[in-house]
């Protein structure tokens, strides 16, 4: 830890309180699962509630007539203490019950046996300890105790031999729990309330930037050994439980990819606990994984401890791509284009703004004054014939709207985001220092982006250097639009299922207001798998440039959305559009898929 | 002003940088026996340069490597792909082709390779004669060519090939590639396709066109029963001429093709391949 690599994250105490309040204390995450999320926390607060006993069992094993001053002689106490040793019990039970007899997949890969004998302790620790109340109740040594110690003590001698042989047999579990814990899953203890105080408090789709102009000795490439890990990656392999909350929700695990966003932080915990020198990847973990992961967020959402996982994917891409130039060769050309051609396809900058010719929107020149909204177009929108209808519409809309809006034509160029997201840190800053400079000769403020994709990357990351925007989604400004009358779209019947795009609803939690589009304009129908917990395209994490091995994330998800029987498949994502499109071509329905702003228009012209 | 210039035999690349290097003054061509080092032949090569003024090689993989280690080896700079020399300015081709960049060449020798295909060869340098030189003993070895397997293609490589014929979806399975094929075979050209074909496992990934595949630069691209993703266009841009053949009138290949079919591939493309025949076999 010591060792470890500062983080670069605004202090935020209040937000941070909030986190351990609510995450912590609160148990938030957890709770996103009901049963597995009450037994934890019951065993938690359980833990919190009956920690002063520890001292009095301490104090009682020297002098068995001394008490905690105060504490140790409020009968609300003892009640307490019983309510959650049988809470506690509960939460045992429930534990083994799911991890014997539900058994989910998301402890494969998991330390099952270790697991097991942590709750065997706990189950001793609490049964130690109503047995030891119970035998002092006898004795006529404790008059505070709860109802169930004062039943139990019936059985037990009133001579205090087994008040004696339960405090120390309780004390002695104890000692050893704390032995045994910084071997374990359990240390998160220990470290889980540091890792949750540590995490992101805004701006979660924020990469943190890798610092060029510092000196040598401070100089980072992502991480290649866990010496060049960050204080909060590193704190993040001690606070993993292998609950595999992460591992569940990740769309390439469930399509059968290497990567596990669990077994990735598990083997870089491995790695810093041997203190190995060599290479994370291909030691604690396999080179294919990190090359897996789409970056949508899933596992960091879920996890219950604020690991970051994609903090680790990028930083291991990072050393890859820029130390080691080694990365699957097939997204080299987009690399080579993003960085040449300032697009991902190669395509002349100069066709950038062909889309808009016909329409008439007002390409801007160096020096013209900023128009209310720059409308950040993006590569795919631009580019991609499928994905430009949704410029257009965009576009149409703003027209309709009298919205003050320009594009920025051949001067616009990618944001950088696939290649940052794939680990190439430098190509990304050329691109956004080239693209601030751009936005500052018009002197922009207010942008509205239609790829989730730029919009987070103008959002969430030009402000590390210095371009700082107010930045919408194209549905955020349509439905304020729709909201302010300036659009008056027509109620329609069609059948429309929302797919949240991961950028946009996890990453910048932007989900009400395309939803509130098409309450409008059609008859919406939910996925199972829908906002914070939406289900990746499979493009994200540059990976609309790389192959993917083995079943399509594309066609899971399209799968998911042909099920619900909805006519329509709408998105907000250019990228999303292209591959859902695939996808639902591919599971043979006739699914449109087509974004909201398309449908948004011609709620306008019906 | 004297110039040594590396060369290969039997190699276009070599006439045209020697070709180059005459017209700057009299030239000594070398050759080096034995399979390649790099370090050893830089080393073979920075030894015969002995007063030259200049050292020239074919702008070609294994020229520019070299002359980075000559260059290395003799601490001077060096100028890659080079088109024109006027006094101690070079134009040189830079970012792939897309930019022509003047530099001043600074250093003696001047080290420079010539950009392969600006520069006609001249039938005269064909007759130069090639001094063999061997590399010094206990040159460095550790890079150098132990072994060379042929490429395993059967037939024409997609990459280079003059036509193309790809299928997508709508192709509809393995087996009934057998139509593109077909037609690819009469037309002399490759086998190509689109993502969706590689992911469905209806042909190897060799076999795909796009910015994750190969970009080809065919004179012909017959594009059969694909969308036309920005993907596959990518990959089929070089291409000089594109026909789609697609059931869909609104699928965005149309946008990029030269010609376009819209109709059932599995109608058309036997078609073609009938009427090929025909006209051949009159």
């Amino acid at each position: 830890m010591l060792r470890a690599k500062p983080n670069d994250r605004p202090v935020d105490v209040g937000r941070r309180v909030k986190n351990e309040v609510e995450i912590v204390l609160g148990q938030r995450k957890l709770l996103q699962r009901l049963v597995p999320g009450l037994m934890h926390a019951f065993i938690f607060w359980g833990f919190l509630v009956l920690f002063p006993t520890i001292v009095m069992a301490m104090i009682a094993a020297v002098d068995k007539h001394a008490e905690l001053p105060w504490l140790g002689h409020q009968t609300w106490f003892g009640w307490m203490v019983d309510l959650f040793v049988v809470l506690v019990f509960a939460g045992v039970v429930t534990a083994v019950v799911i991890r014997k007899a539900v058994r989910p997949a998301r402890f494969d890969g998991s330390h099952r046996g270790e697991a097991d004998f942590i709750l065997l302790l706990i189950a001793v620790v609490v049964v130690t300890l109503l047995c030891w109340h119970a035998a002092a109740h006898a004795a006529g040594l404790n008059d505070h105790v709860g109802p169930l110690s004062a039943l139990l003590a019936k059985a037990f001698p009133s001579h205090g031999h087994a008040e004696r042989v339960f405090v120390w047999a309780h004390l002695a579990v104890v000692f050893g729990f704390l032995r045994y814990l910084p071997h374990s899953k359990h240390l998160h203890i220990a470290t889980a309330g540091i890792n949750v105080w540590l995490a992101r408090t805004s701006r979660p789709g924020r990469l943190e930037p890798l610092r060029f102009d510092v000196p040598d000795a401070e100089l980072r490439f992502g991480a290649s050994t866990i010496f060049d890990l960050t204080k909060k990656e590193v704190m993040d392999a001690f606070s993993c439980t292998e609950c595999g909350r992460c591992q569940d929700a990740c769309p390439a695990y469930a399509t059968g990819k290497i990567l596990s966003p669990k077994l990735l932080i598990m083997g870089v915990r491995d790695q810093v606990f041997a203190q190995s020198t060599g290479p994370i990847v291909g030691n604690g973990v396999p080179e294919q994984m990190i090359w897996d992961c789409v970056t949508c967020g899933a596992c960091v959402e879920a996890c219950p401890v604020s690991i970051e996982h994609i903090d680790h994917i990028v930083d291991l891409r990072r050393s890859r791509v820029m130390v080691d130039s080694a990365f699957p060769a097939e997204a080299e050309p987009m690399l080579r284009d993003v960085e040449r051609a300032g697009n991902p396809w190669g395509k002349p900058q100069t066709e950038r703004a062909a889309w808009a010719e016909e329409l008439g929107v007002r390409v801007l020149e160096p020096g013209d004054p900023a128009p209310e909204y720059l409308y950040w177009v993006g590569c795919a929108a631009s580019f991609d014939e499928r994905a430009k209808k949704s410029a257009e519409s965009t576009a149409k809309l703003l027209q309709k709207a009298g919205v003050d809006f320009a594009i920025l034509g051949p001067r616009e160029s990618c944001t950088g985001d696939p290649a940052r997201r794939m680990g190439n840190e430098y190509v990304f800053q050329a691109h956004a220092e080239q693209n601030i400079a751009t936005l500052k000769e018009n002197n922009v403020q207010k942008i509205v982006a239609s790829c989730p994709h730029c919009f987070n990357t103008l959002a969430n990351e030009y402000g590390d250097f210095g371009g700082n925007y107010e930045v919408l989604h194209h549905t955020e400004l349509l439905s304020q639009l729709v909201e302010d009358g300036r659009l008056k779209p027509a109620a329609g019947t069609q059948s429309i299922t929302y797919h949240d795009s991961c950028y946009l609803a996890r990453h910048n939690d932007v989900r009400m207001e395309p939803r509130k589009l098409l309450n409008v304009i059609g008859q919406p129908v939910e996925m199972t798998r829908s906002g914070k917990q939406t289900f990746c395209c499979g493009a994200g994490g540059a990976h609309m440039w790389m192959e993917e091995k083995g079943k399509p994330i594309n066609v899971e998800r399209a799968t998911e959305a042909v099920g619900t029987g909805a006519e329509t498949l709408a998105v907000a994502c250019p990228f999303c559009t292209v591959m859902l499109d695939d996808g639902v071509r591919e599971t043979g329905a006739k699914m449109r898929v087509a974004d909201v702003s398309t449908l948004l228009v011609e709620s306008l012209d019906a | 002003m004297s110039v040594l210039v590396f060369v290969e035999p039997d190699d276009e690349l070599s006439l045209q940088a020697l070709s180059f290097a005459r017209q700057l003054g009299d030239v000594q061509a070398v050759s080096v026996d034995g399979d390649y080092a790099p370090a050893a032949w830089a080393a073979a090569v920075a030894g015969a340069a002995g007063g030259a003024d200049a050292i020239v090689a074919a702008g070609s993989d294994r020229g520019n490597e070299l002359l980075a280690h000559v260059a290395a080896r003799l601490d001077q700079p060096f100028a890659a792909n080079v088109t024109s020399i006027d006094g101690d300015v070079v134009t040189r081709v830079r970012w792939g082709g897309s930019l022509l960049e003047e530099a001043r060449l600074h250093g003696s020798p001047r080290i420079l390779s010539v950009a392969p295909h600006t520069f006609a060869a001249d039938p005269a340098a064909a007759s130069t004669p090639v001094e063999q030189i061997a590399v010094p003993a206990h040159a460095d070895m550790s890079v150098r060519v132990i072994g060379r397997v042929e490429e395993s293609s059967g037939g024409v490589s997609l990459r280079d090939a003059k036509v193309v014929v790809g299928g997508g979806r709508g192709v509809g399975s393995s087996e009934a590639f057998a139509i593109i094929e077909e037609l690819a075979g009469l037309l002399g050209g490759a086998v190509g396709c689109s993502r969706v074909v590689t992911s469905a496992g209806w042909r190897p990934h060799a076999d795909q066109v796009g910015q994750t595949g190969t970009k080809i630069s065919a004179d012909l691209y017959v594009a059969c029963g694909i969308s036309g993703a920005t993907q596959h266009i990518a990959g089929a841009k070089g291409a000089k001429k594109i026909l789609a053949i697609n059931s869909d009138p609104e699928a965005p290949i149309f946008a990029s093709a030269d010609y376009g079919v819209v109709g059932d591939l599995h109608e058309i493309v036997p078609a073609i391949s009938a009427e090929l025949r025909r006209v051949r076999g009159s």
